[in-house]
């Protein structure tokens, strides 16, 4: 038998319709405002490597790249900004700065952030970061992070894998890591690998075997080393290693913030088997 | 295993640094096994033999390390901020309860590891 017609349903549904309307113009307001903006201070190169140190495992990727900025002594060209960013700002030489920055200088582009960034705001960070990229030609996009292991300790020379956006691009590595085929790569990291891929912007990210929650200088040394391989650089390490205490000690309250991200973004997962098909 | 975060070190970390103490909370992790509970803690500046353990209770750790050498926030940077420090200090909730007589720790590259049986 044939259902009555239900005009209250199509009350609803135009009710509905509106509301969603609504919704949408809502959340094209809300994605402008939640994204980052990217302000250039001075002029960013073109066609250069980017390199993102970012708080992740061990810290490995922002002790790597405060590295690299201050070996070359590398410029302060920008910053990103965000609404949604903890209301904090950092003092560096008595000057006000934003704790997420741009420096370039010699063909590198480093983005680092020294506040723990709240994981609502990696995809937006990952697809901003990955349109910039775009914008300024970017040749390849080398993330640097750790890939936790339970026996760091044992650990004399930590292991450096890679996570490629394309094929092409394990010639590149040069020896220096070995690439990983299979598994889960869990926060900001994995979010840029995937839009680097979509958006054909070659990127590689380098994970080092690491503490989870400590900072490990001698896992920014590796990591380093393979970033001299890969781009024919050579940044001296031995600073990093000779102050390692000191680092570990000046990182440990931004470690604990980390920590609570990373929780968050359920992290473990990275250490789950591989899906079964491929 | 399953790692877990003390709720009690998540509200000391609000600071960890305890100025009047002269102590510096470590970052420590858990790791809850079927046999045993494995506990890491990160003590930079410090001598394997400094490190002091004891567990007032079967579900309690308490680590206590004096540093190599005094650590003032003025070298680590903080110049607005006054203290001295001397040693680590923690007292870790351990989830679940542990034989506190069969403690075995060994200490490698400044970060102590700490094997204690699980009751059954």
């Amino acid at each position: 038998m044939c259902e009555p017609f239900n005009y209250s349903l199509i009350l609803h549904e135009h009710q509905f319709l509106d509301q969603l309307e609504g919704c949408v113009a809502m959340s094209k307001r809300l994605s402008e405002k939640d994204g980052f903006r990217i302000v250039e201070t001075s002029p960013i190169p073109k066609k250069a490597v980017m390199i993102n140190g970012l708080p992740d495992v061990g810290l490995v990727g922002l002790l790597a790249a405060s590295h690299i900025i201050s070996s070359l002594k590398l410029a302060e060209v920008g910053s990103l900004e965000s609404d949604l960013l903890p209301p904090m700002i950092v003092l560096h030489g008595g000057i006000p700065k934003s704790p997420v920055r741009i420096f370039a200088g010699k063909s590198l582009v480093v983005v680092i952030s020294e506040t723990a960034i709240p994981v609502s705001l990696l995809r937006p960070l990952a697809n901003d970061l990955v349109e910039w990229a775009q914008s300024n030609s970017t040749e390849l996009v080398l993330s640097l992070g750790g890939m936790a292991v339970a026996n760091r300790q044992d650990i004399d020379a930590p292991k450096v894998f890679a996570a490629i956006s394309e094929k092409k691009l394990e010639s590149k590595l040069n020896g220096a890591a070995e690439v990983l085929e299979e598994g889960y790569i869990v926060g900001v990291y994995g979010l840029l690998l995937r839009r680097c891929a979509e958006a054909s912007v070659p990127a590689i990210t380098l994970l080092t075997q690491s503490y989870y929650n400590y900072p490990d200088p001698v896992a920014a040394a590796a990591s380093l080393n393979a970033v001299n391989r890969i781009l024919g650089l050579s940044i001296d390490v031995s600073e990093l290693l000779r102050r390692g205490e000191e680092i570990r000690l000046r990182s440990k309250d931004m470690m604990h913030r980390t920590q609570e991200e990373l929780a968050k973004m359920n992290k473990s997962h990275e250490y789950d088997l591989p899906p079964l098909y491929g | 295993m399953e790692s877990v975060a003390s709720p009690e070190t998540s509200l000391y970390h609000s600071s960890g640094w305890n100025v009047a103490a002269a102590c510096i909370e470590p970052l420590h992790n858990i790791m809850v096994g079927a046999t045993e509970v494995v506990l890491t803690i990160d003590l930079p500046y410090v001598d394997q033999k400094q490190v002091k353990l004891r567990c007032p209770a079967n579900d309690i750790l308490e680590v206590y390390a004096e540093t190599t050498r005094k650590i003032t926030f003025k070298e680590l940077g903080a110049k607005h901020r006054h203290g001295e420090f001397t040693c680590y200090h923690a007292r870790i909730q351990i989830p679940v309860p542990v034989d506190e007589t069969r403690i075995n720790k060994h200490f490698k590259r400044g970060v102590l590891e700490v094997h204690l049986p699980r009751l059954r």
